[in-house]
């Protein structure tokens, strides 16, 4: 395998890195070819991310080296590898929204003048030097304030450009830019490649990978599926081996109950700026699952529902009456609760017992004469300890001593006791071990048993066949499709999800 | 390629808004300033009196140092509550120190600055290195400074005429019919401005405040960064507290207390953004003449002294709740032009 063509641009031998008990990155090897375009292409939570934070010094590795240009590197912060000559353009790009276009590009090592005053001139010059030899058309005095993510990015790109460049990382470049956007950065991609210099793609549209990328590394539950020349892997290959893990033998295949009646309907739910058009409905007993990428508007089509950011076009029926979501307060009051992907931050309050977090939604009805009655609201907790099996020393436990999988119990008898008929679970499981995993799904399947309606948000492709009756893809704010789960396969929900429709795919 | 095209023509007007945006808040004060002013000519015949007019930038004078020194704070996005007790300190031990040395010469000015440089880095040590929120580091160094202020006069005051008289005069005096004190104020914000606009410095005091996540991606060293602006912040605070303590010739241990909210009210009200990254100084020094001329015009129509701290007060909801507004507006108003061009 070794050969002597010249040292790859970058190469990753062993990177590992563990958080805690969950294991982000195994023994990831890879080389980035010079003067080439790499993708890095991956499921939600398979270590893109965290790779691109090791290798540009955000986070260090457990184990693990890297190599710029043939040499062993260790950054401590993005600023020596931008010395380096390794760049990275985030999905939402770090700029001063306050300081002029100019200032943003040159921010850390202006050129100075006369009395080390900035040369502003100087300043401007190469800012439009950049610009020029980008074929952007951005103005360097403009205030950053006012641009749009695509223009962001350009900024961001210049400030690559201008320094020493060897490697410039995008992350996820493309997921809020307009096709002609895209078609722009993809001509400056291809410019900087022709020059020489290498740059790493991480995108989920595959469609992008016939269009720019040269080479594609997949990764896979934190470790390295494969890296193979673009033109010797079909995008149907790549996606199997994006999913490819077998279906965990814990999550038992659920069997569909007896659906009532519909208990939530939307029709043309929209969000200026987040989602359009989405028309759904669920019954009374049914499981729903909804897919999609992160970011594709998934979790605010739920908080539109329940009333956190009200939605701007379309209706929501509930339980067959006509409801307008405003509050929070006010879709609970109706019967629609929503279970927060951030539990610790959005949905418990760690610093209290869980009797004070079980009984914080119904304390009104709980009080007699405005006095909390102690009694009943021991009562409630002491249900929902049974209820939905908290391993917990009592209910006086304070919830940020509970492990994860705890917490989320918590965190259901909590919204259950306010009796909703509508239960909507943003990621359930995500962040807890397996065999919480396992007893989530159970309780889950449990409700739905008793005739509530439930729609469950998670990017676990494995878990949404496993526990839904019928799924949703959500893709870029769009509902993409509606499919019973019995004849959904991950490959076709990841096709779905990644908007390569209109391809044949042959799964084995 | 016509599509590209379009995108560049939409993204024109959008960058000229938000600067506009920005521009509105320093404009808004000036046309604020002349709305007022025409209120109180129409009020009070003696308002637009040259003896008037030269009064209020007098008042003014000696705060607009101050609200430009909290502007540099409020940039980096932190606060500064112990500026009047700055002032207080530094002018009360330099006071004593010329009582007891009657020959001392103008070098004197240095003293109160430098105690005023080291009170402030105090402050920056705590919020940028002990990671103590701002409010409460300089709330307790507020306290601090004045205690120690009480502690070390022991109950005694400073009199004028134990204060060398070149100190009271200069104050007094006036350069080509401007009182002096105007013209120094207007030189020291002019310096304070230049040195945020022209130096790289200052446009890293800027960053800070305007996104700290980012900062850190540009390898400044935020920390040292906002220790600079606490301590720039404490050298001016020093340096108004003489300039105070010479104008008004008696120094108490009491002096200037109440100026944090003076201060920060100026710097609000002229357009410096409580949440960072966003203002000029030479905006907050427009605002402590806006403070001045309402307590003038107040003066004038015989407004209770009362009132004085309800408007001042309204003066900070007030501007603070404008930036609020303007601020969701622009996003708004940014967030509709994106949608439009997906």
């Amino acid at each position: 395998m070794t050969d002597v063509s010249p040292s790859p641009a970058l190469r990753v031998e062993g990177i590992t890195k563990t958080y805690g008990s969950s294991r982000a990155l195994s023994d990831v090897s890879f080389e980035v070819a010079k003067g080439r375009v790499h993708a890095l292409v991956g499921e939600n939570g398979a270590g893109k991310s965290t790779l691109v934070k090791i290798v540009t010094g955000i986070i260090g590795a457990d184990h693990g080296k890297v190599f710029l240009g043939g040499k062993p590197v260790r950054f401590h912060n993005p600023v020596d590898a931008r010395r380096a000559g390794l760049a990275a353009v985030y999905q939402d790009p770090k700029l001063f929204p306050h300081l002029d276009v100019a200032e943003n590009i040159t921010m850390g090592n202006a050129p100075v003048g006369r009395f080390g005053m900035l040369d502003r001139k100087q300043m401007y010059a190469l800012s439009q030097a950049a610009f020029d030899e980008l074929g952007v058309s951005l103005d360097p005095h403009a205030l950053t304030a006012g641009l749009s993510v695509a223009e962001f990015q350009f900024v961001e790109i210049a400030r690559a450009i201008i320094s020493d460049l060897q490697l410039l990382i995008l992350d996820e470049p493309t997921s809020a830019l307009t096709p002609a956007e895209v078609e722009k950065l993809f001509r400056i991609v291809r410019d900087l490649r022709d020059q020489g210099k290498s740059v790493m793609l991480i995108t989920h549209r595959l469609e992008e990978l016939d269009l720019i990328a040269d080479d594609v590394t997949i990764l896979r539950d934190g470790a390295h599926v494969g890296t193979y020349p673009v033109s010797e892997v079909t995008r149907a290959d790549i996606v199997q081996k994006m999913v490819g893990r077998p279906l965990d033998s814990l999550f038992a295949q659920r069997t569909p109950g007896n659906a009532g009646a519909e208990a939530l309907r939307v029709e043309g739910l929209g969000l200026a700026g987040q989602f359009s058009d989405v028309s759904f409905s669920i019954r009374a007993g049914e499981i729903v699952g909804m897919a999609g990428l992160v970011g594709s508007g998934r979790s605010e089509i739920a908080q539109s529902c329940f009333g956190m950011t009200p939605p701007s076009r379309g209706e929501v029926y509930l339980n067959g009456k006509r409801v307008k979501p405003r509050s929070p307060r006010q879709m609970l009051g109706l019967g629609l609760a929503y279970l927060p992907e951030d539990r610790d931050a959005q949905g418990l309050i760690m610093a209290e017992s869980i009797m004070a977090n079980v009984t914080l939604p119904i304390v009104g009805e709980l009080a007699r004469l405005g006095v909390l009655d102690t009694a009943a609201q021991r009562a409630v907790a002491e249900e929902a300890l049974a209820t939905y099996d908290v391993r917990a020393t009592g209910i006086d436990q304070i919830v940020s001593l509970l492990s994860g999988g705890n917490r989320q119990k918590v965190a259901f008898a909590r919204w259950l006791a306010t009796k909703p008929s509508v239960l909507i679970l943003d990621e359930p499981t995500h962040g807890i071990d397996v065999g919480s995993k396992a007893q989530v799904h159970h309780i889950i399947a449990r409700l739905a048993d008793t005739g509530l309606a439930i729609l469950v948000i998670s990017s676990d492709l494995p878990e949404v066949l496993a526990i839904s009756d019928r799924i949703l893809v959500i893709a870029e704010g769009e509902l993409v499709d509606d499919i019973e789960a019995a004849t959904a396969t991950q490959e076709t929900i990841m096709m779905a999800a990644t908007r390569s429709t209109g391809e044949t795919v042959n799964v084995g | 390629m016509s599509a590209e095209n379009a995108v560049i023509a939409a993204a024109a007007p959008r960058r000229s808004f938000g600067r506009f945006a920005l521009k509105l808040r320093v404009s808004g004060v000036v046309a604020f300033l002349v709305i007022l002013g025409a209120i109180f000519a129409v009020l009070s015949p003696q308002f637009l009196n040259a003896q008037n007019l030269s009064a209020i930038v007098s008042n003014a004078a000696i705060l607009s140092i101050v609200a430009a020194a909290q502007a540099v704070v409020l940039i980096t996005r932190n606060l500064d509550v112990s500026v009047g007790s700055i002032m207080g300190f530094a002018a009360y031990l330099t006071a004593d120190f010329a009582a007891q040395h009657q020959g001392i010469g103008p070098i004197l000015i240095l003293m109160p600055m430098i105690i005023g440089g080291m009170l402030g880095a105090l402050n920056g040590l705590l919020v940028a290195y002990g990671k103590v929120s701002p409010l409460i580091a300089t709330l307790g160094t507020m306290s601090i400074y004045r205690g120690l202020t009480y502690l070390y006069a022991r109950g005694q005051e400073v009199t004028s005429n134990m204060l060398p008289r070149w100190m009271l005069e200069t104050v007094d005096l006036r350069v080509g019919g401007f009182p002096v004190l105007v013209i120094l104020a207007v030189v020291v914000v002019a310096i304070l401005g230049a040195f945020l606009r022209f130096f790289p410095v200052g446009r890293r005091i800027y960053a800070v405040g305007s996104n700290p996540v980012a900062s850190a991606y540009f390898g400044l060293r935020t920390e040292r960064i906002v220790l600079l602006a606490y301590v720039i912040c404490g050298v001016l605070c020093g340096l108004a507290g003489f300039l105070y303590a010479a104008r008004v010739g008696t120094v108490t241990v009491i002096l200037a207390s109440g100026w944090e909210l003076t201060s920060l009210a100026a710097a609000v009200v002229g357009g410096v953004s409580v949440t960072g990254g966003s203002g000029l100084v030479a905006g907050a020094a427009l605002g402590a003449v806006v403070l001045a001329t309402i307590d003038n015009g107040l003066v004038l129509l015989r407004v209770p002294e009362f009132w004085r701290m309800f408007i001042q007060g309204s003066a900070i909801v007030g501007a603070a709740t404008a930036d609020v507004i303007i601020g969701a507006q622009i996003r708004k108003s940014l967030q509709s032009r994106r949608r439009g061009t997906i």
